[in-house]
C-alpha cells in the first residue's frame, strides 16, 4: 500500500474504531524538539492513493493521538505544549479543536480513549501525571500522581472499565483502578525508563511493557514477580508496544533502531516478523482491529506506513 | 467473549450476589452500549449515547448527566471497598454507581487531595487558529516572510526574542532534547554492558559510563525518587538539571570529567578547561547570562548523544537526520530562539575566532581554542552539514552573531582575550539595557554619510527614476537627499521605505516609514508597508495595530471597524474584520494582501497562499506580491512552489534583491547549495551591503564542501565569487 508522506516528523498512528480505511497521524516539527505540530486523517482506498481527509494544525508537536471509541469522527490528540485536544472531523476545521484542555503542566505523550465505558480517556503527561478526562466535562475528573518521573503512556485495560496500566519513567509500570485512591500495584518492571505498555486484549491481567532497555516483557499482574517473556531483539529502545487485537500472543512493536516487529511471546522464537523500512526512528506502531493483520507505522523520516503482515511495507 | 457481558457483568465477571440484569453499572453499560431495547433510554443519556453518524450535539456541552460520572471521581468520600477490586479478581465494585448523585455533587466540590489544585489552568476557549498558550502564538508567530525578514540591524529588539517567553522555549527544548537523549544515551549503556548489538562503544564517554553504571543500576529508582524530592522544594524545574547532575555523578562525581576525557580524547590543550574557566565565571552574571548556562549543559548532553550515534556503524544511522540534528545542536551550530531552531549562523564562538584573528592581539589560546573548534567541524564532516536545509529558516539576526561583529568592531575595546568572559556579561547587560532602548529608538532613520544627491534640484523626481530603474542603493542615496531636504514629504519617506525594504532592509525600511507615518498618518500605502515589516520582524502587536489602522483609515471600510476596537487589539478580532472587508469588496487586491499577511501571523499558510493567490489574480504584476508568496509557500514547506514565485517577481523586477536572495534560501532548503549559492552571489552583487546574505551564503558553501570559497567570502570579494559561481 502506498505511503503516506508527512510534513513533520510522525509520533504516532492510530486505525479509527469504526472505518477499516481511516487512520489518524499525529506528527511533530523537528523532531517532536521545538516547533508546530498537525495531525492527519487519511483514508486508504484499494487502488489509488491515500487521501488525506482533514488536517489539523497545532503550536507545538503532538505526541500521540486516540480515536474515540463512541463517535467516529472524534479523535483526542496529546500536545506536546501539554494541552489534550479534541477535535471533531463532522465540524469544519474552523470550529477545531472543539476542546483544548490545558492542565498539564509538561509535555503531554500520549492519550487513550476508554473502550469499555466509552467516554472517557487518559492523558499521561512529562510532569509525572496522568489525568482522567470526560469528553462533556471541561476539566479533568482526576488526577493520578505518584510517578517520579515522565509518564510515557496510559492504556486503559480492554475489559475492566475503572482499570488502567502506565509505563513511566522512573522504571515503574503501575497498574491503577480509577476507583482507588492510589495505585493498586508498582511494578518495577525494568532498570532503565519504561516507554510504553498495553494489556492483552485476550487475557485482562496481562500486560507488555517496553523500555529503554532495548526490551519487551510480558507480565502477568496476578504473578509480577517474574515477567512472563522477556522479548529481546530490538537494538535500541523500544519506543511502543502493541497487543493484537486478534492473536492473544501477538504484539507489534517499534523502536529507536528504526524497525517495527512483530512477536509471539508465547512461541520459543518469539519474533516472528521484522520490518526495516523506516529510515529514521519508528515511533509509532499500531494494528487494525477490524482488518486482521493490518499494521500501520510511523516515524520521524516523515512517513506513515500501512501494510499486511507479510508483506513489504514499502511495496506500492 | 462480548465486551457487553463483561460489562454488564456476565459469567465471567458476575459479582456473586447481584443479578446483571439489575445492577446499576449493567444498566450504565446497557445505555452505553446500546440495545434495540433500550432505545428510549439512549435518549435520555444524550451524553453516553453512542454515535457512528456523525457527532451528536450534545457531546461536547456541559455534562450535567450525572451518568455520566466516573467511577472514583467519588473517593472524596469515605473509602467504602476493601483493598483492590482488580487484584481480587477484576471484579467491578457495582455498588460504588449507586451514589451517582453524590458523585455528581462531589465532582462540582471536589476535596480530594488528588483532585484539588490540578485544574487551575483556564480552558483556552477556542479561536479558529493556533490555540497553544498565547505566548506561544506570540512568540512562534511566523516563520512566513522569514525570508525577507531579515534587516541587516545590529541591535533591533527582534533579534533577542522577549525573554520570558523564549525562555521557556528554550528550556522546553533542552528538556525535551535530554529527555530523549536519555532513552536513547541510556540505551547505549545498557549495550555496553549487554555487550548485545554493540557498535557504539568507542567514544570515551561510554567507556567511562559502562564502568559505572552497572553499580549505579540499582540505585537508580532511589535517585530518581531523590531528583523528586529536590524539584518539590525547588519548585519545579527542568528534568533536564536532573539528567546533567545524573550525568556528573556517573563519572564520578567529577564535573571536569567531560573536559577531560574530550581534551584527552582530541589532545585539546587549554580548550576544556577555558571552558569550564569560563562557565564559572558566568555563574555569577545576571540572569541573562545565567540563562545560558542550561543551554551549555544541554550542549553537552546533546554532544555525548550525538557522538555516540554517531559511533554507531549502520550507515541508516549515519543518515540520520536527527542525528545530525542533535550533532549540530551539541555543537552550538543550531540555537533555539522563539521557538524555532536556527542556525547560529557564523555562530558566536565562530565569529568570535574569526573576528578575533583579524584583529592586531590575537593570542595563543585564542588561536588554539579556534583550531579546536575548526578541527571539531571538520572531524564531523559534511554530511553534518545537509541539516541545514532541515532547520535553517535562515535567521540569522542572532544575538551570537551580533556579539561576534561587535567584537571584530571593537566595542568592547579590550583585546586582551582573558577579558572575554567579562566582556561578554557587559555585552549581555549591554543588550538588556539596549532592548529597552531599541524599543525608543527603533524609527531612528541612520542616513549614509556621503551623498551625492544632496544639492540635486530634484532628488524625489531622480530616486523614483533610479527605483524604477531597479537601481536600489542609488535611490535611497537620492532619496536620502529628498527627505533631508524636505523632511514632511511623506512620499519620499515611503519610498525611501519601499526601497529599503526591497533591498533587504527592514529596520531602515521600518524607520522610514515611521517617519512617512508621522508627515501623513493617514496615508494607506504607508500603514500597509508597516504592518508587512513589523509582521516580518516578528511582532505582532505593532503589526496588528498598523494593518488595523488600514482598515480605520480605509474610505471604505473604515466603517466596518469599530474604533474602541483600538485599544485592545486581538488577533481574531482583526482577522474577523478584515475578512468582512474581503467579503465587502472581493475585487479589492489590498485586502486580499493584508489578510494574507494576517495568515502568516497565526501560520494559517494554507489560507495566507489562497489569499495571496486571490490577490495576484487581481494584481498580477505586483512583484512583491509574488514575493510574499514565495515566501509564505516556503514556510509551509513548499519549496519548489516558492521557487516558482520568486521567478515571477524577479522576471517583473530584475533588480529585485530580497527575491534574489529568497531564492537562495529555498534552493538552500531543498539540499540544492550550489545553486543556492548562485542566487546569494547575485543578490550580493547587487546590494553588497545585505549582512544577511553573506552569512546565507556562508552556510551554503559549508553544506556544498566549497571550504576553498570560505575566504572569499569571509572578505567579502565578490569579484572572485561571481567568478567562480555565476548564474
Amino acid at each position: 500500500m502506498p505511503a503516506f508522506k508527512t510534513p513533520f516528523n510522525g509520533y504516532a498512528v492510530k486505525f479509527s474504531p469504526f472505518y477499516e480505511q481511516r487512520l489518524a497521524v499525529a506528527t511533530a516539527q523537528n523532531f517532536g524538539i521545538l516547533g508546530n505540530g498537525r495531525i492527519h486523517v487519511i483514508d486508504l482506498s484499494p487502488a489509488g492513493p491515500i487521501a488525506e481527509i482533514a488536517a489539523y494544525d497545532t503550536a507545538d508537536g503532538v505526541y500521540d493521538v486516540s480515536w474515540s471509541e463512541s463517535h467516529d469522527s472524534l479523535l483526542v490528540a496529546a500536545v506536546a505544549d501539554g494541552s489534550v485536544k479534541l477535535y471533531d472531523l463532522s465540524l469544519p476545521p474552523t470550529s477545531n479543536p472543539v476542546r483544548s484542555l490545558s492542565e498539564h503542566t509538561r509535555e503531554t505523550h500520549s492519550v487513550d480513549y476508554n473502550a469499555v465505558r466509552r467516554d472517557s480517556f487518559l492523558s499521561s503527561s512529562w510532569d509525572d501525571t496522568i489525568k482522567l478526562w470526560t469528553i462533556d466535562r471541561p476539566t479533568s475528573v482526576r488526577t493520578f500522581k505518584e510517578h517520579a518521573y515522565c509518564v510515557y503512556s496510559a492504556a486503559w485495560n480492554p475489559r475492566h472499565a475503572d482499570v488502567f496500566a502506565s509505563a513511566s519513567g522512573d522504571c515503574t509500570a503501575r497498574i491503577w483502578d480509577v476507583r482507588e485512591p492510589g495505585s493498586t500495584m508498582i511494578l518495577p518492571a525494568h532498570e532503565f525508563e519504561i516507554l510504553s505498555c498495553d494489556w492483552n486484549k485476550y487475557d485482562d491481567a496481562v500486560i507488555a511493557t517496553s523500555s529503554v532497555d532495548k526490551s519487551i516483557k510480558v507480565w502477568d499482574v496476578r504473578n509480577y514477580r517474574v515477567p512472563v517473556a522477556v522479548l529481546n531483539g530490538h537494538g535500541y529502545a523500544v519506543r511502543k508496544v502493541k497487543f493484537s487485537p486478534h492473536r492473544a500472543s501477538v504484539i507489534a512493536s517499534c523502536s529507536y533502531d528504526m524497525t517495527v516487529c512483530l512477536w509471539d511471546y508465547m512461541v520459543e522464537d518469539s519474533l516472528i516478523g521484522r520490518y526495516d523500512h523506516h529510515t529514521e526512528f519508528a515511533v509509532g506502531v499500531d494494528m487494525s482491529v477490524l482488518v486482521e493483520g493490518l499494521l500501520a507505522s510511523t516515524g520521524w523520516d516523515e512517513f506513515a506506513y500501512v501494510w499486511q503482515h507479510g508483506t513489504d511495507p514499502k511495496a506500492p | 467473549m462480548a465486551m457487553r457481558e463483561l460489562v454488564t457483568g456476565g459469567a465471567a465477571c458476575a459479582v456473586p450476589g447481584s443479578s446483571s440484569s439489575s445492577n446499576p453499572l449493567g444498566a450504565l453499560a446497557n445505555a452505553l452500549i446500546g440495545s434495540s431495547s433500550q432505545k428510549e433510554r439512549l435518549q435520555e443519556i444524550p451524553t453516553s449515547t453512542l454515535n457512528t453518524s456523525g457527532s451528536g450535539s450534545g457531546i461536547y456541552s456541559g455534562g450535567g448527566e450525572p451518568l455520566s460520572a466516573l467511577p472514583g471521581s467519588e473517593l472524596e468520600h469515605p473509602l467504602q471497598h476493601e483493598g483492590s477490586g482488580f487484584i481480587n479478581g477484576f471484579h467491578a465494585a457495582n455498588d460504588q454507581t449507586q451514589r451517582l448523585g453524590e458523585i455528581w455533587d462531589g465532582i462540582q466540590n471536589p476535596h480530594f487531595p488528588g483532585i484539588q489544585g490540578q485544574t487551575n489552568f483556564p480552558l483556552h476557549q477556542l479561536q479558529p487558529e493556533l490555540n497553544g498558550p498565547p505566548q506561544r502564538v506570540l512568540s512562534s508567530f511566523l516563520h512566513s516572510f522569514v525570508n525577507s525578514s531579515h534587516g541587516g540591524v545590529p541591535f533591533g529588539p527582534t533579534q533577542l526574542p522577549v525573554l520570558g517567553l523564549s525562555e521557556g522555549d528554550k528550556r522546553c527544548i533542552r528538556d525535551r532534547s535530554s529527555i530523549m537523549a536519555r532513552h536513547i544515551f541510556a540505551d547505549k549503556t545498557e549495550d555496553f554492558i549487554n555487550g548485545q548489538v554493540n557498535a557504539l562503544l568507542s567514544s570515551l564517554e561510554i567507556d567511562n559510563h559502562g564502568g559505572l553504571v552497572r553499580e549505579h543500576m540499582p540505585g537508580r529508582y532511589a535517585e530518581l525518587d531523590q531528583y523528586w524530592g529536590e524539584s518539590q522544594v525547588m519548585g519545579p524545574r527542568p528534568h533536564a538539571d536532573g539528567w546533567a547532575d545524573e550525568f556528573s555523578q556517573q563519572h564520578g562525581g567529577d564535573p571536569n570529567a567531560w573536559a577531560l576525557s574530550f581534551e584527552r580524547q582530541h589532545g585539546a590543550g587549554g580548550w576544556a578547561s577555558e571552558f569550564q574557566h569560563e562557565q564559572t565565571q558566568m555563574t555569577s552574571v545576571d540572569r541573562m547570562a545565567g540563562a545560558n548556562i542550561p543551554s551549555l549543559a544541554a550542549m553537552e548532553q546533546t554532544r555525548m548523544l550525538a557522538h555516540t550515534l554517531a559511533q554507531n556503524t549502520n550507515p541508516k544511522f549515519q543518515n540520520s537526520k536527527f542525528l545530525q540534528f542533535v550533532s549540530k545542536m551539541s555543537r552550538g551550530e543550531l540555537t533555539i530562539e522563539d521557538n524555532q531552531v536556527r542556525p547560529a549562523t557564523g555562530d558566536w564562538a565562530n565569529e568570535y575566532q574569526q573576528q578575533y584573528n583579524a584583529g592586531p592581539s590575537s593570542t595563543s589560546w585564542a588561536d588554539q581554542w579556534a583550531d579546536e573548534f575548526a578541527n571539531e567541524r571538520v572531524h564531523h564532516g559534511p554530511v553534518d552539514e545537509q541539516w541545514v536545509n532541515e532547520f535553517s529558516k535562515l535567521e540569522v539576526n542572532d544575538w551570537a552573531d551580533e556579539f561576534g561583529r561587535q567584537v571584530g568592531e571593537g566595542i568592547l575595546g579590550d583585546d586582551s582575550a582573558d577579558n572575554w568572559a567579562s566582556a561578554y556579561d557587559e555585552y549581555l547587560n549591554e543588550q538588556a539595557v539596549m532592548k529597552q532602548k531599541s524599543e525608543s529608538s527603533r524609527g531612528v532613520y541612520v542616513f549614509s554619510d556621503l551623498n551625492p544627491y544632496v544639492g540635486h534640484p530634484d532628488p524625489l523626481r531622480e530616486g523614483q527614476e533610479l527605483f524604477r530603474k531597479g537601481l536600489l542603493s542609488e535611490a535611497v542615496l537620492a532619496l536620502e537627499a529628498e527627505v533631508l531636504k524636505n523632511p514632511e514629504n511623506a512620499e519620499g519617506w515611503r519610498l525611501l521605505g519601499v526601497a529599503h525594504a526591497e533591498n533587504d532592509d527592514d529596520q531602515q525600511a521600518i524607520a522610514s516609514m515611521m517617519r512617512a507615518h508621522e508627515a501623513d498618518p493617514t496615508n494607506l500605502e504607508v500603514l500597509l508597508a508597516l504592518g508587512v515589516s513589523h509582521t516580518n520582524e516578528l511582532e505582532q502587536q505593532a503589526a496588528l495595530k498598523y494593518l488595523y489602522s488600514w482598515l480605520r483609515q480605509h474610505p471604505e471600510y473604515g466603517k466596518i471597524a469599530p474604533p474602541q476596537l483600538s485599544d485592545s487589539l486581538y488577533y481574531a478580532d482583526v482577522a474577523r474584520t478584515f475578512n468582512e472587508a474581503a467579503q465587502m469588496s472581493p475585487e479589492d487586491a489590498d485586502v486580499h494582501i493584508v489578510l494574507g499577511v494576517l495568515y502568516n501571523l497565526s501560520r494559517e499558510y494554507d489560507k495566507a497562499i489562497e489569499s495571496f493567490q486571490t490577490a495576484l489574480k487581481l494584481k498580477p504584476r505586483d512583484y512583491s506580491l509574488w514575493n510574499k508568496l514565495g515566501a509564505t509557500q516556503a514556510n509551509s514547506v513548499q519549496s519548489a512552489d516558492a521557487i516558482y514565485a520568486y521567478q515571477m517577481a524577479l522576471d517583473l523586477k530584475p533588480n529585485y534583491v530580497r527575491a534574489w536572495a529568497n531564492m537562495g534560501i529555498s534552493y538552500a532548503n531543498q539540499g540544492m547549495y550550489e545553486d543556492s549559492i548562485r542566487y546569494y552571489v547575485r543578490a550580493l552583487a547587487m546590494n553588497p551591503k545585505a549582512d544577511n546574505a553573506w552569512q546565507y551564503l556562508r552556510i551554503s558553501l559549508s553544506c556544498a564542501s566549497r571550504n576553498d570559497m570560505m575566504e572569499a567570502c569571509d572578505s567579502r570579494n565578490l569579484d572572485v565569487l561571481q567568478k567562480e559561481f555565476p548564474l
